[in-house]
């Protein structure tokens, strides 16, 4: 289990991360939410030992994360962190023998993660010489050579289409299976919700949400109510609670402040001609992101 | 971590030395230092003839110079000045100066007139007429000769007895007393080999230093700018990181100077199998000189020492500019940042390379043996003073000491700079940032 407690980091005056706590388990995919500046970097780094935190403690499965467990470890950082200048596979016989890996098993897993990614006819060719998005993908494939017990991802999506974050997706989820721990960032929060079952959200390095998806999308307040049919707007807007009203082509959705309110628009609505559709919804993830961020701001 | 030291050793060497930049630079040094030793057997296959001998015309009224200068100008030339053959041909003439001189303007210009005569006062005279200026060499070898034979024959014509001959042509001899006990008359020939020997090590250790720099720099540089250099402290200590390259660039850097000779063992082996003209007895005596001491072996202790004190003091530079080299290339983070901050690298190696140049101008000043003490300078700044005897052994002593203090010191404190350096990303207040990271433990 990674464990974080109470973990601190300032930067001369400036606290770059506040009183941090989570834990991550075996098996688990967990979400480091924030915006630019956050301190997801910061937290990253000191997890991998790169940064000294100023203050709280850092344990992988009870003790304290050093170079005799780094090799269990896989990190993906947020910018390209490739020797641009070797090959495919110099680069990954480079980084997996820092993984105290030997040769023949780095290229065995060499092998079957780029014909998973369908670039295996890269494998000689010099990274500066492949596109963004493989060059993300041989960066995410030396950070999974040693299939880590502890990954960290930092914002691993980055540049890749659609039909590669599957094949990433599927990646990360074989390794969940596995029983690895991981750790991931993104601005994206259709792919946090794709994957976490817990995450924390952070605005500048203090921790405005923490917890299970579930449980915070049941907490939060408001709710959605998707309509259709002839609704007289005015009226609907004027009910006690109705937050925000947004046309979505022959859809109407209602922002509504807690779910005492649905019965109340239910009322409105059953006398409203021709409805064909009435559904209370929870609030998607990058709503709650969006609330929790801006709250925070206010503060 | 020693099978990840080891390993980021051999890739950083193999790295250079797979690379077609090494291949290439090393073809062009060697083919450099083997033609520079087979240079008369070049020249000569280009149609350079340097066994032709060339002509001395003599003109003598005395008609009995030309016998005796014919012997001593031979004697000299291959007795004195350690030549393998003669390399004039002396004819006896009676044609005209005139005729003479039209002769060596028209068709023979490397021929030489000497002409001896009586002049105006009944004296004995001579003249050396060439074409155009001849050089040092050659001038010195037969005015030499010509000025023996015609004192032997004034000495002669004017009726001395055998005994009083010899005593005048014999001279006084002379003895060499030195009042310093510590130093022999070894030290004046060891001084000799080294003023010749020394600047052979200290262009090399010139040249591989900024070599040295420059491959530190730019494999430091390389990994900050692409952030690969996350990754790999996240997996290996810097500590380990740092030994790597110091360890990996002066292996690479001790490889080059056994490539180096290794070439020249070449070039000799080559100039023994094709047969060298005399040009290098000809260009320097003392070349060829050392080059035959070196080989028969007969070196005295002292000279060993002193090289070995050289060749130790120019390994710890060799170290101390890399670990230095390794500091400031871990606070810049990008190739044009590094090449700034090692200005000061550059200037101090040019520093030392000048005072060395220069030691014999400051005649033993204190100021100039501080100066030899100084660490990163004292490598090639110290030899040249002890060989000017302007410091003693003891000095050099001091000097590696001092500098293996050096080294000690930046690797304890330079490392401390590294550990934060080679994760900083950036440039500003990059001083106060590494004076502060000292302080860290």
């Amino acid at each position: 289990m990674l464990k974080l407690e109470n973990v601190t980091k300032y930067y001369g005056d400036f606290k770059a991360v506040d009183n941090l706590s989570f834990e991550v388990n075996e098996g688990e995919i967990f979400g480091l939410l924030g915006i630019n500046g956050a301190g997801k970097t910061t937290t990253f780094r000191m997890i991998m030992g790169l940064l000294d935190k100023t203050s709280g403690s850092i344990t992988l499965n009870g003790k304290n994360i050093d170079y005799s467990v780094t090799d269990n470890i896989g990190f993906l950082t947020e910018e390209r962190s490739l020797l641009t200048k070797l090959t495919v596979r110099e680069q990954a016989i480079y980084f997996g023998s820092l993984k105290g890996m030997k040769n023949d098993k780095i290229l065995e897993r060499l092998d079957y993660l780029l014909n998973k990614f369908g670039i295996n006819e890269y494998k000689d060719k010099k990274i500066k010489e492949l596109s963004k998005g493989n060059q993300q993908k041989i960066q995410f494939i030396t950070a999974i050579l040693n299939e880590p017990k502890l990954l960290i991802l930092d914002e691993p999506f980055s540049g890749l289409d659609p039909f590669n974050i599957e094949l990433f997706k599927e990646e990360i989820l074989n390794l969940s299976k596995k029983g690895s721990m991981i750790i991931f960032s993104s601005h994206r929060m259709d792919h946090v919700e794709l994957f976490c079952k817990k995450l924390v959200i952070l605005v500048n390095g203090k921790t405005v949400l923490e917890g299970n998806i579930k449980d915070i999308k049941e907490s939060y307040q408001k709710k959605n109510i998707v309509l259709k049919g002839d609704i007289d707007l005015e009226k609907l807007k004027s009910i006690k609670g109705v937050e925000k009203l947004v046309e979505k082509s022959d859809e109407y959705e209602i922002t509504i402040s807690s779910k005492d309110v649905v019965g109340d628009v239910f009322k409105f609505i059953s006398k409203c001609k021709n409805i064909t559709k009435f559904v209370v919804e929870e609030p998607s993830l990058n709503e709650i992101f969006i609330s929790k961020v801006g709250e925070s701001y206010e503060k | 971590m020693k099978n990840k030291l080891k390993f980021l050793v051999n890739t950083s060497l193999k790295k250079k030395i797979k690379s077609k930049w090494f291949l290439v630079a090393n073809l062009i040094i060697a083919v450099i230092i083997i033609a520079v030793i087979n240079i008369d057997s070049i020249i000569t296959l280009f149609g350079g003839d340097f066994n032709k001998k060339d002509k001395i015309y003599m003109l003598d009224e005395t008609n009995e110079i030309y016998e005796n200068f014919k012997q001593n100008l031979g004697y000299y030339e291959t007795t004195l000045y350690g030549e393998e053959n003669e390399s004039y041909e002396v004819i006896l003439e009676n044609k005209s100066l005139d005729d003479l001189k039209k002769i060596i303007s028209e068709d023979e210009k490397d021929s030489i007139i000497i002409q001896v005569y009586y002049n105006k006062d009944n004296r004995l005279s001579s003249k050396l007429i060439s074409l155009s200026t001849m050089d040092t060499y050659d001038y010195q070898l037969i005015s030499n000769a010509l000025m023996t034979t015609t004192s032997m024959y004034t000495l002669n014509s004017i009726g001395l007895s055998e005994e009083q001959y010899n005593k005048i042509i014999n001279g006084v001899e002379v003895e060499r007393e030195i009042l310093d006990e510590n130093i022999t008359s070894e030290d004046e020939d060891t001084g000799m080999i080294m003023t010749t020997v020394f600047p052979v090590l200290i262009l090399p250790f010139f040249m591989l230093t900024i070599f040295l720099v420059q491959f530190i720099g730019s494999e430091v540089n390389d990994e900050k700018s692409t952030k690969s250099m996350e990754i790999i402290i996240s997996n290996v200590s810097p500590k380990i990181h740092f030994a790597a390259k110091i360890i990996a660039n002066n292996l690479f850097i001790f490889a080059q100077v056994v490539l180096i000779v290794m070439y020249a063992v070449m070039g000799f082996g080559i100039r023994k199998v094709v047969g060298g003209d005399s040009i290098i007895n000809g260009i320097g005596s003392e070349v060829g000189n050392i080059l035959k001491t070196l080989m028969s072996g007969a070196l005295s202790d002292k000279f060993i020492f002193v090289l070995i004190f050289t060749i130790v003091l120019m390994l710890l530079t060799f170290i101390a500019y890399s670990l230095v080299a390794g500091i400031l290339a871990s606070m810049t983070t990008n190739a044009e940042d590094y090449q700034q901050v090692q200005v000061p690298i550059m200037i101090t190696l040019l520093l030392g390379y000048y005072l060395s140049i220069m030691a014999g101008m400051f005649k033993g000043a204190l100021f100039i043996k501080v100066l030899s003490f100084v660490p990163f300078i004292s490598a090639i700044l110290s030899p040249s003073l002890l060989i000017l005897g302007q410091i003693g052994v003891i000095e050099m002593i001091i000097s590696i000491v001092i500098m293996v203090l050096t080294v000690y010191l930046l690797m304890k404190y330079g490392l401390r700079i590294y550990k934060v350096g080679i994760l900083n990303y950036s440039s500003t207040g990059m001083w106060k940032k590494m004076f502060s990271s000292i302080k860290n433990k």
